[in-house]
């Protein structure tokens, strides 16, 4: 099976995203309800299984993602980032808790059963006041023109059926001067790993998935939507064609993750 | 309320959203927990607190519904 894959592999265009659902091909408009299903199965789940799917490199990269971005410290700078995609408040958490106290973020999810689990884990952890949630569409943002001083999406962008949309809506509200963070599983670029990266994913993720959440299915298309997304070079200049400046990207991991940073000038 | 800082946020919040359709500011009726728009002839409803900020999950603004 992963031989076949290797052909595949991060070939696919923007367009192309918005009908496939991991390998199977949908019709347009069926993307987003089976992707809604998905979450809507792991959300509870869906931290633990990324610890178990990533070794635990998912917190790494991540912390990495907000070190880049590296929220203003001082008590006074106003720095409102949006976070799409993030409805467990994963990122958000560590945004506002490294960031000055006038630092907040806006999560923005279009699944209500992860922001439900966001939402409850803010209020435990004290973090309410900084942090809010709306459920909403990363192609039709509720949010006005140059309103957020980042966007950060952390593996969301996959999901999105019409990426190109999502990334001029993320171009629309930054500030001038904002930053565009996207954190998204890549094309492995070292030799022998990605063998043994596509072993692991395409047979031990499922059944891992199954053991914890009760359900392989959602995690083959997991992995399925890792191999289908754009590679690094041709995911940079979809940024760009948004309108973003100075693009540039850092592999983690040999390429497993990429973190990608766009500028709105 | 104002010292409250939950609040004060959420309502920055809902300073801060607008009609995910066409771009304009929305009414917030607290009554009935929903945020109009009246460009896109739709009420938004919040659920728990979560502004849902979906055409598909909206109502329709009636006859009964005008300002």
């Amino acid at each position: 099976m992963a031989a076949s894959m290797d052909s595949d592999r991060g070939r696919t265009s923007g367009p192309e995203m918005a009908t496939s659902f991991g390998f199977r091909k949908v019709a347009s408009g069926e993307k987003q309800p089976l992707v809604n299903e998905v979450f809507h199965q792991v959300a509870d789940r869906y931290d633990l299984m990324n610890d178990l799917m990533s070794g635990g490199l998912h917190r790494l990269w991540k912390d990495a993602m907000v070190s880049s971005l590296a929220p203003p410290r001082a008590e006074r700078r106003a720095f409102r980032v949006l976070d799409v995609a993030g409805g467990t408040g994963d990122i958000a958490t560590r945004i506002v808790e490294r960031g000055g106290k006038a630092t907040n973020a806006v999560v923005c999810d279009i699944n209500g059963s992860m922001l439900e689990v966001g939402k409850a884990r803010a209020a435990k952890a004290g973090l309410g006041g900084r942090l809010s949630f709306v459920e909403g569409n990363a192609e039709d943002l509720p949010f006005p023109d140059r309103s957020f001083d980042a966007y950060t999406i952390a593996f969301g962008i996959r999901n999105v059926p019409r990426i190109d949309k999502a990334l001029s809506e993320a171009r629309r509200v930054l500030k001038r001067g904002g930053r565009l963070l996207c954190l998204e599983f890549s094309q492995v670029d070292v030799a022998g790993l990605d063998k043994i990266y596509d072993l692991f994913s395409f047979n031990a993720i499922p059944v891992m998935g199954r053991m914890v959440t009760g359900d392989g299915e959602p995690y083959r298309y997991l992995v399925e939507s890792i191999r289908k997304f754009p590679n690094q070079e041709r995911f940079a200049d979809m940024i760009r064609e948004a309108g973003f400046s100075r693009v540039s990207y850092r592999n983690y991991s040999g390429g497993i993750a990429c973190l990608h940073s766009g500028w709105a000038i | 309320m104002a010292s409250e800082p939950a609040h004060a946020l959420d309502r920055k919040l809902l300073e801060l959203l607008v009609c995910p359709l066409t771009k304009t500011t929305l009414e917030y009726d607290a009554a009935k927990q929903e945020l109009i728009s009246r460009a896109a002839k739709l009420a938004y409803p919040i659920r728990d607190g979560i502004p849902i900020m979906l055409p598909d999950e909206a109502r329709p603004l009636d006859d009964s519904d005008a300002a």
